[in-house]
């Protein structure tokens, strides 16, 4: 299926999303701080940290091999390019085939992948204990994650993003079924694992009990840091971008006040979407490990049940 | 082909008296000249005119059959995948068998070298076969010939235990298959696979299911599909590595090339879709198969029985297309997806041979060198071996399903046809379907658990004994047998639209339809694009170039990023440890890190813990603890264990019915003889 989305605007759409994840960040923190009666870091500070990251030298573990060096690189190189593969302010496929929805859980998995070699490579017991985590509540979450894929695309007969999003057309809010609210209280359950936030992670601590991506990035310095954070922050507004592509998508419109109107409208379902992640970071407490995959089978349970009305 | 492998036989054979290592070098030469051969004749068949066939008569040794080689699409293909691992296999094997058992006597490395030979030759015969006799001796030829590999590297007794499971179980497979193919030559009167396909157009509709269930059970004890997968994770690590390489990533497959010959030409029905239970049961053993090995895997601290679990596990897969492809075979709805379902498997199974060879190569060169194969005695390799350290990461990756290499261009493949499939099916199957889609998801996850658990505590780290600290790099020769199949890896991952025309022949020869190209590259070959509806209207397309493209374009802007704005060279410290001096015990070890993962699935493990404290005395001295740990194989415990039992019971039962009397034994066999022409009276 050949769609209308140009290289160009599938490449400033990406371009977009690194931009502004830093700052869906920064928002997610001011509301947190807001929220437990404190005035809060301004919500330019991920920004500004970056900045200084990027200014620092490298301190680098004297037991690290040649991997450890190059694994920032790698690790944003293949967030930012799923960034490339999730409609932004266009619904549509692009003009030319990319990749589709498995291809962006593949190449964020092949991050997730890289930054836990990378935390073993140091040799610290920390970088180990967040890879093993880590590792852990992944294989658990991308099965579920691909139900909720799959929930939309049998429906689409395509798991290509722009197409699905432009399947659910602009008429979406009056177009939903049943399966669509199961599969979007999973995809609700998923995003705080997803992202990395309280209850599963918890992005605020270094205490060894509770971090899982803090832990990996323990060893990393200076502009390789910068690189890492950068990634994470990508990785959340991807993920966010995922929901709303799968879920509310703006339809096709042309012309330039068809952008604008998909700009604005990406804003405000950001900003939901991150509402929502501030609020349950502030109202819940983190869960132990081992409780997690009980957390998951909730979301399991949903995608399936969604599945399931949308096939039976 | 068949000349540098007889050749290669024979020289290993004449020298052995004279000297082991010349017939090592010369045995291995003649293999890579037969796998060079094999691959020039596939690749020629495959990109030659469609719909050829090569048949080629052998010379008649039995008066009652005439025996032949017939290389059609799929017998090419199966060849190639064959010759591949082949060239990787003996361009490795001489250094690693020098390096490894550096005093074995030239008997020992003659008869390895013998071995390798007939190994090759009789597994590039078998999918060459033309008539069931030659392919049934080439069958047996492959067990025999890679059970003396297994045993060949024998120095505690656990490798001859190893192969002994192996013969008894590859020999149950060998009788099922046997009934299986005597039961079609006996109707046919013949041997040739001509006779048999019009021979089973006579079969009934029970007779044909009771036929390809014995198959599947002959085929699927070889493929080591679970539960008949015990003797996989033995034997495969006891063979010398680049052995383990071919037995992993050809052997098995040839166990695939088995079932499709048997299932699509001979035994499939003239017209209408295959039986309802034959391509279910396939889906269900293929997906339990890929969840279990690689459950398995994970808990495993011997790379090379780790890398024989994701064998188990990646057959799983490839079992999950062929079972879709049998489902969809000749639907009125299915359309081409039953095309895509098989382009799927036949893709994976040339990419798990490339990166399971791959992978099997890298841990050889580490045992080679450490002669360890704990990975919990390993670490820090990745600073003293670098290129191998690089090229199993590779692997990894690839295993791992993840872009932009190979192992995800199939795992997606498979993913659109389950996601086809489950638009076509309402109800139930449809549900089957796409739970089976995402255990496929849950099995990619826990394989890259697996893999960065199994790369980074063997390469990164620090090592954690003196073998591992004074490793060095393998030497060249080993380095570029790896090198191949790691090109391979990436070549098919970021090209596989040109990988498509060589599995045209195959598909269309198996599914009489459009070929995979027709179906799968409609778009050119950058492209990969299927059809999930019967219209054709809607479909997903992706392009494993231009990502790869994209991946590397923001990989050099990373680049620049990750330089910074000072562009000093990095300062280096030690690990932070919490202020203590950081030793290798920091490290996080394997068992550490599959705990949560062991915890979180112990259903299936059943993980048993002991830990005992020495104490000096008092409870809050604790000199010393003992941490023991072990999980089971569910197979293992619940249906071998309880077989063993029966058997054992069964025989003390038979025990005390002999008296040592031999009138006693011959009225037992007249008795038996007796019923069983009495059923057969009864039967006819």
């Amino acid at each position: 299926m050949i769609g209308d989305r140009p290289l160009a605007l599938v490449l400033v759409e990406m371009i977009l999303l690194v931009l502004v994840g830093p700052l869906v960040t920064g928002t997610i923190q001011k509301m947190k701080a807001r929220l437990q009666c404190r005035r809060g870091a301004a919500v330019l500070q991920p920004y500004r940290d970056l900045a200084k990251l990027f200014r620092k030298g490298t301190v680098q573990a004297d037991t690290t091999s040649g991997f450890f060096w190059s694994i920032p690189i790698l690790v944003l190189a293949a967030t930012v390019a799923a960034g490339a593969l999730v409609p932004v302010i266009r619904a549509g496929p692009p003009a030319f085939p990319l990749g589709d929805a498995v291809m962006l859980l593949g190449l964020l998995a092949l991050a997730r992948f890289l930054t836990a070699v990378g935390a073993l490579d140091a040799g610290g017991a920390f970088g180990g204990m967040g890879a093993s985590r880590e590792m852990t509540i992944a294989p658990l979450v991308e099965p579920v994650l691909m139900m909720v894929v799959f929930s939309t695309a049998v429906a689409a007969g395509t798991t290509e993003l722009g197409a699905l999003a432009a399947h659910r057309g602009t008429s979406w809010f009056l177009a939903w079924r049943a399966a669509d609210f199961l599969g979007f209280a999973a995809m609700l359950v998923l995003l705080p694992a997803e992202t990395g936030r309280i209850p599963v992670d918890n992005p605020d601590t270094h205490l060894e009990l509770t971090m899982l991506h803090e832990g990996m990035l323990l060893e990393h310095s200076g502009p390789g840091l910068g690189c890492m954070a950068l990634a994470s922050h990508t990785r959340q507004i991807v993920t966010l971008s995922l929901v709303s592509a799968l879920f509310f998508p703006i339809g096709p419109a042309g012309g330039a006040s068809g952008l604008v109107l998909g700009a604005g409208a990406f804003a405000v379902k950001i900003l939901v979407l991150a509402t929502f992640l501030a609020l349950v970071e502030s109202s819940y407490a983190k869960l132990r490990l081992f409780r997690v995959p009980q957390y998951l089978g909730v979301g399991f349970v949903c995608a399936l049940t969604a599945l399931a009305l949308r096939i039976l | 082909m068949a000349a540098c492998y007889g050749a290669g036989a024979l020289l290993s054979l004449l020298l052995a008296r004279w000297s082991g290592r010349l017939a090592l070098g010369l045995s291995h030469l003649a293999a890579a000249a037969g796998a060079a051969a094999g691959l020039a004749l596939s690749l020629g068949l495959l990109l030659g005119e469609p719909g050829r066939t090569l048949i080629q008569p052998l010379p008649n040794i039995f008066p009652f059959a005439k025996l032949s080689l017939s290389i059609d699409g799929l017998s090419a293909y199966f060849l190639l995948v064959v010759s591949v691992v082949a060239v990787a296999a003996a361009i490795y094997g001489p250094a690693y068998l020098r390096a490894h058992s550096p005093d074995a006597g030239s008997p020992r490395q003659a008869a390895q070298g013998f071995a390798l030979n007939v190994f090759l030759g009789c597994m590039a015969f078998l999918c060459c076969a033309g008539d069931a006799l030659t392919f049934l001796f080439c069958w047996e030829g492959m067990t025999l010939a890679s059970y003396v590999l297994v045993v060949s590297d024998d120095r505690d007794g656990e490798n001859a235990r190893a192969g002994l499971l192996y013969m008894v179980m590859a020999h149950g497979g060998t009788a099922l298959l046997l009934v299986a193919f005597l039961a079609l030559t006996e109707r046919a009167g013949a041997f040739d696979f001509a006779a048999l396909r019009a021979a089973a157009t006579g079969l009934n509709g029970p007779t044909r299911t009771a036929l390809f269930f014995l198959a599947l059970g002959g085929f699927a004890t070889k493929a080591g599909v679970v539960p008949l997968h015990v003797w996989l994770p033995r034997a495969h690590p006891a063979a010398p590595s680049h052995v383990s390489a071919l037995m992993s990533g050809v052997m098995l497959k040839v166990a695939i090339y088995g079932l499709l010959r048997f299932t699509f030409d001979l035994l499939a029905p003239v017209a209408g879709p295959l039986p309802f239970s034959w391509g279910w049961t396939v889906l269900f053993v293929g997906t339990t198969s890929a969840v279990l090995g690689v459950l398995y895997a994970l808990q495993q601290h011997d790379l090379k029985r780790l890398l024989a679990f994701h064998s188990v596990e990646n057959i799983g897969i490839i079992l999950i297309g062929v079972g879709l492809a049998m489902i969809l075979w000749r639907q009125s709805t299915g359309g081409a997806l039953a095309t895509v379902a098989l382009t799927a498997a036949l893709l994976h199974t040339v990419n798990h041979a490339a990166f399971k060879g791959l992978l099997f190569l890298g841990a050889g060169s580490v045992l080679s060198r450490t002669h360890l194969r704990n990975i919990e005695e390993l670490g820090g390799l990745a600073r003293r071996m670098p290129w191998t350290a690089g090229l199993f990461l590779l692997g990894a990756i690839a295993i791992s399903a993840l872009p932009p290499l190979n192992g995800f261009v199939s795992e997606w493949l498979t993913f659109q046809a389950l996601l086809g499939g489950a638009t076509r099916f309402h109800g139930p199957a449809g549900l089957v379907i796409v739970f089976s889609a995402a255990m496929l998801a849950l099995t990619g996850g826990l394989a890259a658990a697996c893999f960065a658990k199994a790369f980074g505590v063997t390469f990164l780290g620090r090592p954690r004994t003196s073998q591992a600290e004074h490793a060095t790099e393998a030497p060249p020769s080993m380095i570029a047998g790896m090198l191949w199949l790691g090109a391979l890896c990436v070549a098919l991952g970021v090209a596989p639209g040109y990988a498509m025309r060589l599995l045209d022949a195959p598909t269309a020869a198996l599914l009489h339809g459009p070929g995979a190209s027709a179906v799968v590259t409609a778009r050119g070959p950058l492209v990969l694009s299927t059809a999930l509806t019967p219209s054709g209207a809607n479909g997903t397309a992706i392009s494993m170039t231009m990502v790869a493209a994209l991946l590397i374009a923001l990989s050099a802007m990373a680049l620049v990023l990750r330089r910074g704005v000072r562009r000093a060279p990095p300062r280096v410290a030690p690990t932070w440890t919490c202020g203590m001096t950081p030793t290798a015990r920091f490290d996080y070890t394997a068992t550490a890190f599959a705990k949560p993962l062991r915890l979180v699935f112990a259903a299936l493990y059943h993980p048993r813990r002991e830990v005992t404290r020495e104490t000096a005395g008092t409870p809050y001295v604790v000199r010393r603890i003992h941490y023991a740990g072990e999980i089971v194989d569910l197979a293992e415990t619940h249906i071998y264990h309880r077989v063993e039992r029966e058997i054992s019971a069964l025989s003390q039962l038979i025990r005390a019915r002999s008296t040592g009397r031999i009138y006693g034994y011959i009225g037992f066999v007249l008795a038996a003889l007796f019923v069983a022409l009495l059923l057969l009276g009864v039967a006819y």
